[in-house]
């Protein structure tokens, strides 16, 4: 499936020897493949059932047939949660991958003076429980009694509403799940920076290149496959974020913040509906899945 | 000559990137200094108005009631236990499978390829009921084990040797075949060591996930003696009040050991650059 | 290649590690059901750990029978119990939540308990099915008002004392509001978000809220509900209320304890915090308002269960006993801060606050007077429970929250509330 890369890298043996190789890769694969029929397919097929009846987590469960994706076609209030996540999605990632691959590449670089420390400070936040870091960042943010708010006003401006203003509380969001996340994708680039060979670079500076020259046109693209994996992560990511809402906002205000999990939550799972919040999930999971053909589509017309 | 130009063209560099990544330091240390000053301040502190940074009278009591609230060492070291089992079987697990992904062209495997990320598109709720049958059906429940194996696929650290393994150049592949190295043998000897940056990447993100795993553990164990970290913090906050001087604090506690393992795996990614003369 | 062959040597020595510590793992769980005498006892809130903990010493001397004490976080507790019953894990006895449809089956009868007369235990409020007692609860709990002194004290408004001589709403917010303004605090008041406190707002103004009819469904509330929740919505103005509280998740005790609003309605729960962490100003437990009805939601702490683990079930039951005899119970609810389930205790609360002390008279008085109304909510979901239904209610937080951000009006509330409840009864 992922696999612009490899169409990237030029085949260097020819493709009918690969048929010679089977047991190899399958020995190779055993241990997840296994793994992975007895902890993904075996629950999931057994939610998948789940989603054509009407379940509640007690007793039996009565089959409806295609009731609960019929329900779910129908909800406005579905549209507007996923309609929330990918405005969500497309903030988050973009920024995401810009902080994270630029401290990366930072913290790589000989120039910066300070890294042992700043590498610390970049890696703290992702290790904060999602309920610490909602205290943290509505101290900060909080429209209440919040510091921002707290410097605002002693300066003779009005308080933000940055908790019941929709907008402003999701890209506190935004900033929260960056703030947090960062150091997981940093750390997937500095494994590819430091793959990157040095030779490249000398090479670039003979030639006077100048560091933008550079980054464009060494580093990307031998960090390609890389950012690739980081953007797709992220966006599937993205598109299930959940923990952060309910711990800043609560996926407030109101429910106009409620992505597409928490729908799932608030209408499924908090209401003992498990038919029709595993319904929702499967759909979810097809449209996670058509993202990622989609991201695979635009990443293999890039590179050729 | 040379040199000297070179130091004074660095000049301008240094200074530059230094500001640049100093600014971003305090942008993402700004809210964790808050964290880490607000672990030492007494419960009527936390959210007093009008607000202020440092302590006034500062205090180590959170500390001390985080250590005492629940058996603090050892949850420690069943939380290690988890996550140095499940890290050593995910980093090999994942890096067998990355491996055959690259390196291999069979159709399965890219098949195989999207199920593995299909993991993780369902929420973990949806999965959390039905997976919790089939570990009991496999006796896997109330132990340690029942929380690890679930765990060791992983999509994050499959990819992540996979992308890895696509940029290590095919002749080196084709060399030991000619060499009459055996399939398995060649991973083994010649392309898990090389993968040695993201090995240790892995190990860290491993360590951070089982580390801060907290509903698995919680429904799988039964035996307060075999509660992990995550759990016995959890129990800080109540049904209606959280004591919060003694979860920062607690929380505080337990993020040491993560920053003390991510400092010395990283210094190895850092210093890792013996595989560079290969890529041309 | 040196270093792959150091490199293969170390990935040997890993994987064999690996396969030790799994090993260790798995024969860690042979030791599970640890000694053959003693029993578990699974309980939420760290708070509450010394009080069971000190009952179970002087349990074990007496009967010799070793209580093992499990604090199980009370986020992923119920889930904990139903995955537990599904896997013949329930412990042997507990204090949970609420009990589920899922497992209420395998509890066993506690009537010799309930029913003791030198027990006095409150009947009202105990879980049966007809003659068998499901569960006693470990103690009562009441939503209740909280007020900053200190502001009361600074702006000179004076506040009731007795709740047999209580204040209406509007009274209480004409002197919160007059308080605010002298002091220049920021609100009059915040209201936890909760589908049980807000139970209290509509009983106090009269209504009934939301009840079960006769056919075992969710009726469409009364008028004065309806008008409650109005009134409800119209105070989070961001002036007597903040938005944030019941739109945006924004901890209602955390901005109390800034000492910036003039009052909080919550329950007794907070008595202890606030005696431990409010140290910039004073504060008070005072009557809750009644306009017209004097009523709070009454509810109940831990429900306390025994389960039928074969031969566990004899010691599980002595230990529940052991826990409400008089004299022992007294104990646990000194220590633990507990309104007692029992009548006729005289319990010294080790608070060094005054208001502490005061809080607790306070809250026991006004149990003593809330109309029958205030424990409904209980009674409905033993009802629910009876006719093997399991309703959440958290709906009507999220239903509220809608409103208040004028995503849909009052009527619409209330009927998304009633349709959401009863689209989960079978």
């Amino acid at each position: 499936m992922v696999d612009s890369a490899n169409r990237a890298t030029p085949r260097w043996w020819p493709r009918r020897r690969h048929n010679s190789y089977t047991v190899a890769p399958l020995i190779l694969i055993s241990v997840n493949l296994l793994l992975f029929l007895t902890f993904f397919v075996w629950p999931a097929i057994i939610g998948l059932a789940y989603s054509f009846t009407s379940y509640t987590g007690v007793g039996d469960a009565p089959w409806v047939g295609l009731e609960n994706y019929r329900e779910l076609i129908g909800d406005t209030d579905f549209y507007a949660a996923l309609l929330r996540t990918l405005i969500y999605t497309a903030c988050v990632v973009p920024l995401m991958f810009v902080m994270s691959l630029g401290i990366a590449y930072l913290l790589v670089s000989p120039y910066a003076k300070g890294k042992p420390i700043a590498r610390v400070i970049f890696f703290l936040p992702w290790l904060i429980s999602p309920i610490i870091a909602g205290v943290i960042w509505r101290w900060l943010f909080g429209e209440n009694f919040g510091l921002v708010n707290f410097v605002i006003t002693e300066l003779g401006g009005d308080p933000v509403s940055w908790q019941s203003n929709g907008d402003l509380s999701l890209m506190i969001v935004v900033i929260v799940a960056t703030w947090a996340g960062t150091a997981f994708n940093m750390l997937l680039f500095i494994a590819a920076l430091k793959n990157v060979p040095v030779s490249y670079y000398e090479a670039a500076d003979l030639d006077g290149a100048n560091a933008w020259q550079k980054f464009r046109n060494i580093t990307l693209p031998a960090i390609a496959p890389t950012s690739f994996i980081v953007v797709l992560l992220s966006t599937l990511h993205a598109m299930k974020e959940y923990t952060y809402f309910v711990a800043v906002n609560d996926g407030g205000p109101g429910t106009e913040n409620n992505l597409i999990v928490q729908y799932i939550y608030e209408t499924g799972f908090k209401r003992t509906q498990m038919g029709y919040a595993s319904a929702a999930s499967f759909v979810l999971l097809l449209i996670l899945v058509i993202v990622a053909v989609l991201q695979l589509i635009a990443s293999r017309r890039k590179g050729s | 000559m040379a040199a000297s130009r070179s130091r004074t063209g660095d000049m301008p560099k240094k200074i530059g990137s230094s500001a640049i990544m100093w600014l971003l330091a305090a942008l993402y240390g700004f809210p964790l200094l808050w964290f880490v000053v607000s672990s030492f301040k007494p419960g009527g502190e936390l959210f007093s108005y009008p607000l202020t940074f440092w302590p006034k009278n500062p205090t180590l009591k959170g500390y001390t009631d985080a250590w005492t609230s629940f058996d603090f060492p050892g949850y420690l070291i069943n939380t290690m236990i988890v996550a140095i089992a499940a890290t050593l079987l995910t980093i090999m697990v994942s890096a067998a499978c990355g491996y055959a992904l690259a390196k291999y062209g069979n159709w399965w495997l890219k098949i195989f390829a999207g199920c593995i990320l299909a993991t993780t598109m369902l929420p973990t709720e949806t999965i959390l009921a039905p997976l919790f049958l089939v570990v009991r059906n496999l006796g896997l429940y109330n132990s340690l084990s029942g929380v690890v194996i679930p765990a060791v696929i992983t999509a994050t650290g499959t990819f992540m040797f996979r992308q890895f393994f696509v940029t290590v150049p095919n002749d080196l592949l084709e060399a030991a075949r000619i060499d009459g190295s055996s399939e398995l043998s060649t991973f083994f000897r010649i392309m898990l060591p090389l993968s040695r940056p993201i090995v240790l990447t892995l190990a860290i993100f491993s360590f951070q996930w089982r580390w801060n795993e907290y509903l698995w553990p919680l429904i799988i164990l039964n035996e307060p003696s075999q509660f992990t970290l995550q759990i016995g913090i959890a129990g800080i906050v109540g049904a209606n009040n959280v004591n919060w001087s003694i979860l920062i604090s607690a929380s505080v506690l337990s993020m040491v050991p993560l920053v003390a393992i991510y400092l010395v795996f990283q210094k190895y990614v850092m210093n890792a650059d013996i595989n560079a003369g290969l890529k041309d | 290649m040196g270093i792959s062959a150091s490199a293969r040597k170390g990935w040997l020595a890993a994987s064999v590690v690996g396969a030790l510590v799994l090993g260790a793992c798995s024969s860690g769980s042979g030791s599970g059901d640890g000694d053959p005498k003693g029993i578990t006892f699974w309980f939420s809130t760290s708070a509450q750990d010394k009080g069971y903990t000190e009952l179970a010493k002087e349990f074990e001397a007496k009967e010799g029978i070793k209580v093992e004490i499990v604090n199980v976080p009370y986020d992923g507790y119920q889930d904990k119990l139903s995955q537990a019953a599904q896997a013949n894990a329930l412990p042997d006895t507990a204090s949970v939540p609420s009990l589920d449809p899922l497992w209420v089956n395998q509890v066993q009868d506690l009537a010799s308990i309930a029913n003791n007369e030198a027990n006095k235990i409150n009947k009202n409020l105990i879980t049966a099915d007809g003659d068998k007692v499901l569960s006693i609860p470990s103690d009562i709990t009441a939503a209740g008002l909280y007020i900053n002194k200190s502001l009361f004290d600074k702006a000179g408004v004076s506040f009731p004392t007795d709740p047999a001589q209580t204040w209406t709403w509007t009274d209480f917010l004409a002197a919160t509001t007059k308080v605010r303004e002298a002091t220049n605090a920021k609100y009059d008041l915040v209201y936890d978000n909760s589908a049980a406190r807000i139970r209290g707002w509509i009983y106090t103004h009269g209504g009934t809220g939301f009840q079960l009819g006769a056919d075992g469904r969710f009726a469409a509330p009364d008028a004065a509900t309806v008008q409650a929740l109005s009134e409800f919505s119209k105070i989070n103005d961001d002036k007597v209320m903040p938005k944030s509280v019941w739109t945006s998740g924004q901890d209602p005790n955390a901005l109390f304890k800034s000492g910036q609003v003039v009052a909080y309605y919550s329950g007794v729960w907070q008595v202890a915090d606030f005696a431990d962490s409010i140290t910039d100003f004073e504060w008070a437990s005072v009557p809750s308002p009644a306009q017209p009805t004097h009523a709070t939601d009454i509810n109940l702490g831990g429900k306390m269960v025994a389960f039928n683990n074969g031969e566990k079930a004899e010691p599980a039951k002595k230990w529940l006993d052991f826990i409400f005899q008089p004299a022992n119970y007294t104990k646990l609810a000194q220590t633990n801060g507990y309104l007692p389930i029992e009548t006729g205790l005289t319990l010294t609360y080790p608070f060094e606050k005054k208001a502490a002390q005061d809080a607790f008279a306070l809250y026991i008085k006004e149990i003593e007077l809330a109309d029958p109304i205030s424990s409904s909510g209980q009674a409905n979901q033993t009802k629910l429970l009876l006719a093997k239904q399991k309703v959440e209610d958290a709906l009507i937080k999220t239903e509220m929250a809608k409103f208040i951000n004028g995503e849909q009006d009052v009527q619409k509330t209330v009927d998304a509330i009633v349709s959401g409840l009863n689209d989960q009864i079978k």
